[in-house]
Parts: structure tokens; C-alpha cells; sequence
């Protein structure tokens, strides 16, 4: 069986509308996004950027959609190659708070479209995530696919709701290991954090963290998790000397999630992206709890 | 040792109290809370007793493991193996740690031991490897390490602990290394009385001298491979243990690693007790960095009456002919500078296939546009950076001098960490709270120059102190993930990357101005490393002069700072090389050393533009990694 989370992908995230030709009557925007949300979002409203930053890691961070060959890399988002960004002659240039320094720079080769998700003016951020996709779709004169996609987001959250549901939903804390003695854990206000409001689960983490959704934390504070039904998920990449390691900690191996077997690693999934982000971390939520049964 | 004491009871205390009611508190005590004290026992036990062997083996009350170049090296090592080869990192982590302070430590003492392990020579040398290592470190992680600390906190010395098995597996290694730097407690004794009398005695001092150093990088790395680096407690401890009265060296070794275990314990005590209000993640290397360095600085002069005297770093005298003589020379120096300002405009990689090319005609005007604010910032601030070196090395008449060295550049850094928690760091504002970080630390060091008549050492020492104390503020927002810490990064590593044509030209103004003022005050620059009393004989106003020169230099180090960031090392070989060319006279140096310094950073700036495209380098990162080779070799060879 296609899990939950691949099959919505291809329904949700429009696969088959990238290939269609510029829409009658106007020539499509030649777009260069900064950010990974955004450009995982433009190819979900059916276009193709000509050009993000980061393409060397979009399988190490994002996966999801897959990115077409087509587009170029305009290097690392904070030090975008302005060389690379002219010669691709972008009429658009989509750009988040994260990268404001960069913005008079930027507006001498292109408009900007600033979309604010990740900001210190608090507030969840899968909200934001959709408000940002509508501005974008405006922007791009593509509204009905931003609704559209938008709804298809909505009834693939519903669906991971009800398998949820069905299989408990037991809480969770959500992790990623930065070695074998530190970990950033994920809070609200946070894009998994939503998300887990939004398929009904719940953070299992009763910690705070800044307005990214994490906290860094050693280890032995995972004691501080008190549900007693907890699960602990641990994102890829793994330093490869993390799980050995704690294999061979009492401490670990005392968490209760970990002694009865509640611990999982599930595939990387970006923790700072948007709608897509979201609903590929809530297709893992469902299988991972799907697989409980 | 009190203190250590009252706050190790103060986090275990409750956990005890909790644990007879609680099995997780218990689990914490027994696999958390103790086993982290025994490491920070244990660390700061082997770095007071590596900084210690250091100190006596080497007659050099600075050495340490962190100023010796030894920690950052097998920090540097661990981080190439964690991206490279990972699967070295489980039992291999020992060998990749010692492999990489082994080189670091061999470095800097071959640099030192044609100089006759003079204190300067190897304190500078083992500064500039660990800057290096640190920048080279900084460039891997920025390239490969978006969303992940865990680099950072491997460099910033985090203690927490999960289980007691780093704990168990340090201390025997410890213990070997220990009882044998215990065997050289005699030999040691012998050597004290010095090389002569102790080859007199019977003891091969070179044998012993190299069996100490292997003892004490041993010790240093398998900290480091444990725990990460932490610094100033080798520096600290042995200090502390002869301002308490320990003169001999099985005295000095015994309370070294007793005095070295204490302050870590206490620190790590320190950082669990404020740390556990703001629920902040702070480790614990990077706090005995911020506490260390003005412990250090205030240490100084305690320090005084008890080190022995040492060579003093008087001025060499220089070689008779320099490399190219009269007017050829500059010819040279200018044909070569040209050259490589129309490889930084002209040369670069075609945007979409990534082959090395000139621009193409229709592109050519944007492509430079682009390409000319980035050159004429690096220029502007490698000769600043230059002239300010020039300034420095004449006032303090030490030829070791530089704004980075001295940490004037670390105290512009500082200057925009500030700014950035207080305001919206605009370009202007950067430039005017880098100009006060380095007038500040100017004005530290002039009044503390003032005593001792800028005695290197102490020069040296404060430069150190603060440039560790930045990056420990640096290392601690970094962990945490704030975003703020991307710009601070950006800023350290020293990218021309933000630098437009109004800011480059501001730069190249302000700069132009000053090496004129510089030019205007050569006469004052050519007499003062005379001394001052010869300096006063020709009726100059020492007081006026050397405040003109510092607020010259300080505003150049600021302003060029902005652009080429605290470690580019522009600043130090600038100088060297006019001095290597043979222009001895401030007037000459000033402009030679300019063209030199604004030689390297366009280099750096382009290579930083072209060699990973579209990925960029920073040009202050990619200078001093071309540059730090050069300026060891120079070293070398005097």
C-alpha cells in the first residue's frame, strides 16, 4: 500500500500541473525563490522557479516536491550569487524576513516579494504559512491554485486527523539530534507544533522555545517529558554516532519512550518551511501512529 | 575550590533530595548531574596539568593548550571528520583529536625552536594556528552545517552528560598520562635550574623537553575529544597555582590540575545554576572563555613578579638588502597589485554553466557594477588594515602588532554584537560601533600600555583574551540558534558580500584621508620605536603623538573591519611583507604595506566569489587561510 503521506503528495501537491504551458493571454513570471518554503510552494501553485537558492541540499531538507533539473541555484540564501541571480533575469524575487539584509541589494535586479512566516510578531505559523501562499498566489496571478491548493492541504490534514484519531493519538516530542549529547527540540509556537494541533495530536515537549518553534536542549532533559504515553520522534540526518552512543546511556535507555519502545527516526522533513512542509510532516505523523496498530 | 564545592551542591543537592521520591531524579543524579561533574573534574584537571608541563617545559607563563595553538587543532581535526569521514568518529575520535593538536602543537614549536622557544614567537604562532584553524573550521561549517548546531557546540565545549561513560573512559587514559608527567616531576626539577646545569646533571633536555610537550597535547586532546575545547583553564589554573605560592614544578603540577579541576567544576556549576533560570542552552567552553578572559587581564599583573625573565623580543635587526632594491621594488609592487585588480574585475565564472570566463559584452556593464563595490571595499580595507599594522608595530615597537593580534578588531566586533541587540544595525551605525569597539580596546590597551611601556606580552595576552572572549559570545548565540547569529557570523568571517559602491567608496575615502594623516605623521612613526626618551630628545609630544596614531589606527581597524572582518590577518602581513621588501621607513612601509594588504583581500575576494560558485567563501576567512601560511613561513624565516 502507498503510504499516507506519498499518496497525498501526489494529489495534494498537484503533480502533472507543473508541466502545463504559460496560461493564454500572459507570459509566466521568470521567479527566483530564497527560500525553501516558497519554492516548494510555487511548484505546488504550478510554476517553476527559474531559479532557488540551496539546490544542493533540497533532498537533504525538503525531498518533497522533487525539485525539476531545470532550476538553477543561485547559491546560499544569506550570500545569494548576484552574478547568477542577473544572468537569470528574474521579473520576481521571493524573499522572507530571515534574508531582510539583503533586500536593497536585491531590489536593484528585481522586485521583491517579501512573505513573512518565520518573525518575532508571534502568532502559529501554519496560519501564516496559508495567509503568505494566498499573498503569493495573488502576486503570481495565481489565486484559484493557491485556494486550491490550499483546500487539497486541508483535506489531506483531515485525513492524517482521522487516521490519527483512530490510532489514539498518543502525544509526541519531536526532535533532531545535533550529536550524541544534544538535541534541538521542537515547541510552539512552531510549523510542526501546528501541525500536530492540526491532525489533533499533541507536543508532548512542555518547554517554550523562540519564534523558529525549537529550543536546544542536552539530552537528560528529555526526562522532563511527562506524559506517561509519550512517543519520542527523532528527524534524519542523524549524526551517525548519536544512536550508539545513547545506546549506551542509562539515561536513555531509562526514558520510558525509549525502554518501551516508543522512539522512532522518520525520513528529514524541513522544520522551518510551509504549507507542503507541513503536510509532509503530518502524512509521517499518520503513518508513524498508522503503524502503532 | 570553595565555590566549586557550594555550587556542585547547590545542582546535586535537590536531585538528592528528589530522588528518594522520584526513580527519574535518581536516574538524573546518578547518569547526569555526577557524571558531569566527574568530566568537568576530570577536564579541568588535564588541561591545568597540560597547561602546566606547557608552562614549566617551555619557561613561557602563556603557554597553554588553548593559546598554543593545540586545542583549535584538534577541534579542527574532529570537524573534517565529522563532514569527511564519519565513520572515523566512534573509537577514532581520540586518534583524529590527537592527530589534529599533534600537527598544530608540531607547528607552532618548529616555528618556536628556531627561535629558541622564545615566548612571543610561540605565543604568536600558536595564536595565529588556532585563528586558522578556527576560520577553516568556521568556512566548513557555514558550507556544510545549515540547520545544524551541532558543530558549534562541539567548538563551543558543551559538559553535558547522559551517561558515565565518557567519564570512565577518560579517566584511565588520564590517569597514565598523568603518572607519567608525575616521572618528569624530577627532570623537570633539573631543568628549572636551567638547560645548561640540567645537561650537567645528566638530563637530555631536548628528549625531555619533547616527552613533556607529547604529555601535555595528549592530555589537551583527549579533552577536546570528550568535551570539545575549553579554553583558559590551562592558561588560568597554572597561573592561579603560582600566585598561591607553588614554585616548584612538582608544586606547580600537583595545583594546577587541582586548581584546573576546581575552576572548571566552579564554572560548569556557575553555567548550571543561571543557566537553569533562563532555560538557555550555554556551553560550558565558551563560559570559561567569557570568565577567563578578564581573569586573565586582571591575572596580568600578578604574573609580573613571578615569571622569570625572559629573551625579550627586541627588534631584529633587519636583513642589510631587501629582496629588490630602489625603484624596481615598487614597480614590482604596483605591476602586481595592478594585475590583480583586473583578474578581481575581469575574471570570473559564466553564471549558468559555471566555466570560467570574462564577461560577456552585453553583460558587461552589470557584472561590473556588481563586481567593483566588492573589489574597491576589499582593497580599501586590506590597506586600512595594512597602515593600521604599520601604525601599531611603531608605536607599541613591537613587530608583531596588528589590529587583529591586538584585538582592536575583535573590539570592533564587539561594537556590533552590541549594536544588534540594541538597534537595527544599519550600515552607518556598524561603522560607527566598530570604530568605538576598536577605539576602545585602543584606549584598554594605551592604558595599560602606559604602566609597562606596551610591553608585548601584555599586549599579546589582551589581544588573545578578547579575541577568545568574541568568540565565546559569538560560539553562545550561535547554539542557540539565533537568527541574529547568521549576521555576527557574516560580520566575523568578513564578507565584502553586503558592500555597495556609495559604502566602498565612504570606505575608500575615509581610508585615503587617514593614510594621508598616517603619511603626514611619518616622522613621528620613524623616531618612536626609537624609545621615548630619544623620541622627546626631538621635542616630540609623546602624549599628542601617540594619541594622533592610536585614533588613527583605531578608526582605520574599525572601518576596515567592517568589510574584511576580525581575523583576515591583513593587518599583520601587510607590514611584514614591505618589510620583507625592504622598505624600512615609516613613509615607505605605509604605502608598501598598503598595497600589500590591499593585495590580499582582493585576492581572498575573488577566490571567496569563484572557487565554489555560486557558493561564496568570505573574503576575511579566505585571506586568512592564504594568508596565515605566508605569514608562518615569513615567521620562519627571520
Amino acid at each position: 500500500m502507498q503510504s499516507l503521506s506519498r499518496r497525498a503528495f501526489m494529489m495534494a501537491a498537484g503533480i502533472g500541473l507543473w508541466s502545463l504551458p504559460a496560461r493564454a493571454g500572459g507570459v509566466a513570471p521568470r521567479v527566483v525563490s530564497l527560500d525553501y518554503g516558497l519554492s516548494s510552494t510555487l511548484l505546488s501553485l504550478g510554476l517553476t522557479p527559474v531559479g532557488i537558492a540551496g539546490v544542493d541540499d533540497w533532498g537533504k531538507w525538503v525531498v518533497e516536491p522533487p525539485l525539476p533539473p531545470e532550476v538553477a541555484d543561485v547559491g546560499d540564501a544569506l550570500m545569494v550569487n548576484l552574478e547568477a541571480l542577473t544572468a537569470l533575469a528574474p521579473t520576481l524575487i521571493l524573499s522572507t524576513p530571515y534574508l531582510d539584509g539583503l533586500t536593497p541589494v536585491l531590489e536593484t535586479i528585481a522586485p521583491v516579494l517579501r512573505l513573512s512566516v518565520y518573525d518575532a510578531s508571534g502568532g502559529s505559523i501554519l496560519p501564516k504559512a496559508e495567509a503568505a501562499t494566498r499573498l503569493l498566489g495573488d502576486r503570481i496571478g495565481r489565486r484559484a491554485e493557491a485556494d486550491a491548493f490550499l483546500q487539497r492541504a486541508d483535506q489531506h490534514f483531515a485525513r492524517c486527523r482521522d487516521a490519527v484519531r483512530a490510532a489514539g493519538a498518543p502525544p509526541v516530542a519531536l526532535i533532531s539530534f545535533l550529536d550524541a549529547r544534544h538535541a534541538r527540540i521542537y515547541t510552539a509556537p512552531g510549523l510542526f507544533d501546528d501541525t500536530l494541533g492540526r491532525i489533533g495530536m499533541r507536543n508532548a515537549w512542555p518547554g517554550g522555545g523562540q519564534y523558529w518553534g525549537f529550543d536546544t536542549i542536552g539530552i537528560e532533559r528529555l526526562t522532563e517529558i511527562d506524559a506517561p504515553n509519550a512517543h519520542l520522534i527523532a528527524f534524519e540526518p542523524l549524526p551517525r554516532e548519536a544512536l550508539p552512543t545513547l545506546r549506551q546511556s542509562p539515561i536513555w535507555n531509562g526514558l520510558s519512550f525509549v525502554r518501551d519502545g516508543r522512539f522512532a527516526v522518520l525520513p528529514e522533513t524541513l522544520m522551518f518551511g510551509m504549507v507542503n512542509e507541513a503536510m509532509r510532516f503530518a502524512g509521517q505523523m499518520a503513518d508513524y501512529v498508522g503503524r502503532l496498530r | 575550590m570553595a565555590l566549586a564545592g557550594w555550587l556542585a551542591w547547590a545542582e546535586i543537592g535537590p536531585l538528592i533530595a528528589a530522588s528518594a521520591q522520584s526513580p527519574v531524579a535518581a536516574l538524573m543524579l546518578m547518569n547526569s548531574a555526577l557524571p558531569r561533574l566527574a568530566v568537568a573534574l576530570l577536564s579541568g584537571m588535564a588541561l591545568g596539568l597540560s597547561g602546566a608541563l606547557f608552562q614549566l617545559v617551555l619557561k613561557n607563563p602563556l603557554a597553554s593548550p588553548a593559546t598554543l595553538g593545540v586545542s583549535a587543532g584538534a577541534n579542527l581535526a574532529l570537524v573534517i571528520a565529522m563532514l569527511f569521514a564519519p565513520a572515523l568518529m566512534g573509537f577514532g575520535r581520540d586518534v583524529v583529536a590527537l592527530a589534529g593538536s599533534g600537527i598544530a602543537a608540531g607547528i607552532v614549536l618548529r616555528l618556536g625552536a628556531r627561535r629558541d622557544f622564545s615566548p612571543f614567537v610561540l605565543i604568536l604562532a600558536g595564536l595565529i594556528v588556532s585563528l586558522w584553524c578556527g576560520a577553516l573550521a568556521a568556512i566548513l561549517i557555514l558550507m556544510n552545517d545549515h540547520y545544524v548546531a551541532g558543530l558549534f557546540i562541539w567548538g563551543a565545549g558543551s559538559l553535558s552528560q547522559q551517561s558515565w561513560d565518557p567519564a570512565l573512559s577518560l579517566l584511565p587514559k588520564l590517569m597514565v598520562a598523568a603518572l607519567l608527567a608525575g616521572l618528569m616531576i624530577r627532570p623537570l626539577s633539573l631543568m628549572e635550574a636551567g638547560d645548561v646545569t640540567a645537561a650537567a646533571l645528566g638530563a637530555r633536555v631536548p628528549r625531555l623537553r619533547f616527552l613533556a610537550i607529547t604529555i601535555a597535547v595528549v592530555l589537551a586532546a583527549l579533552v577536546t575529544s570528550t568535551v570539545g575545547v575549553i579554553s583558559f583553564v590551562g592558561l588560568v589554573a597554572p597561573a592561579l597555582a603560582r600566585l598561591s605560592g607553588a614554585r616548584r614544578p612538582a608544586g606547580i603540577l600537583v595545583w594546577s590540575s587541582v586548581f584546573g579541576a576546581g575552576l572548571l567544576a566552579a564554572t560548569d556549576g556557575l553555567v548550571l545554576w543561571t543557566t537553569g533560570a533562563m532555560k538557555d542552552f550555554v556551553p560550558t567552553g565558551a563560559v570559561t572563555a567569557v570568565i577567563g578572559a578578564p581573569l586573565l587581564l586582571a591575572l596580568l599583573g600578578g604574573l609580573k613578579a613571578h615569571h622569570r625573565p625572559l629573551p625579550s623580543a627586541r627588534p631584529r635587526p633587519l636583513p642589510a638588502q631587501g629582496l629588490r632594491r630602489g625603484r624596481g621594488r615598487w614597480i614590482w609592487l604596483a605591476a602586481g597589485f595592478l594585475l590583480l585588480l583586473a583578474l578581481a574585475l575581469l575574471v570570473g565564472r559564466a553564471p549558468l554553466t559555471g566555466g570560467w570566463s570574462l564577461p560577456a559584452v552585453p553583460v558587461f556593464g552589470d557584472i561590473l557594477a556588481l563586481r567593483l563595490p566588492r573589489v574597491v571595499a576589499a582593497l580599501s580595507a586590506g590597506a586600512m588594515l595594512a597602515v593600521a599594522g604599520v601604525i601599531l608595530q611603531r608605536l607599541t615597537g613591537n613587530e608583531l602588532a596588528s589590529p587583529e593580534v591586538l584585538g582592536i578588531s575583535a573590539g570592533s566586533t564587539v561594537g556590533v554584537t552590541v549594536l544588534l541587540f540594541v538597534a537595527v544595525p544599519t550600515l552607518p551605525l556598524q561603522l560607527v560601533a566598530a570604530s568605538l569597539g576598536a577605539l576602545a580596546v585602543l584606549a584598554a590597551i594605551f592604558a595599560l600600555g602606559l604602566g609597562t611601556r606596551f610591553e608585548p606580552e601584555r599586549l599579546l595576552m589582551a589581544g588573545v583574551a578578547l579575541s577568545a572572549l568574541v568568540d565565546a559570545v559569538c560560539g553562545v548565540i550561535a547554539v542557540n540558534g539565533d537568527p541574529r547569529a547568521m549576521i555576527l557570523l557574516r560580520w566575523m568571517s568578513g564578507s565584502t558580500y553586503s558592500a555597495n559602491l556609495t559604502l566602498s567608496l565612504t570606505v575608500l575615502a575615509v581610508g585615503l584621508l587617514l593614510t594621508t594623516a598616517a603619511l603626514a605623521m611619518r616622522r613621528w612613526l620613524d623616531i618612536l620605536p626609537l624609545g621615548s626618551e630619544t623620541a622627546s630628545g626631538v621635542g616630540i609630544d609623546l602624549g599628542r603623538a601617540r594619541f594622533l596614531l592610536f585614533l588613527v589606527a583605531g578608526i582605520l581597524s574599525g572601518a576596515a573591519t567592517l568589510a574584511a572582518g576580525p581575523l583576515s590577518f591583513a593587518g599583520l602581513m601587510g607590514p611584514h611583507i614591505a618589510r620583507e621588501l625592504g622598505l624600512k621607513r615609516a613613509g615607505a612601509q605605509i604605502v608598501g604595506g598598503g598595497l600589500a594588504g590591499a593585495g590580499i583581500l582582493v585576492l581572498a575576494d575573488w577566490a571567496g566569489r569563484n572557487l565554489a560558485f555560486p557558493y561564496e567563501m568570505p573574503a576575511g576567512l579566505v585571506a586568512a587561510l592564504i594568508g596565515t601560511p605566508l605569514l608562518l613561513a615569513l615567521i620562519r624565516r627571520r
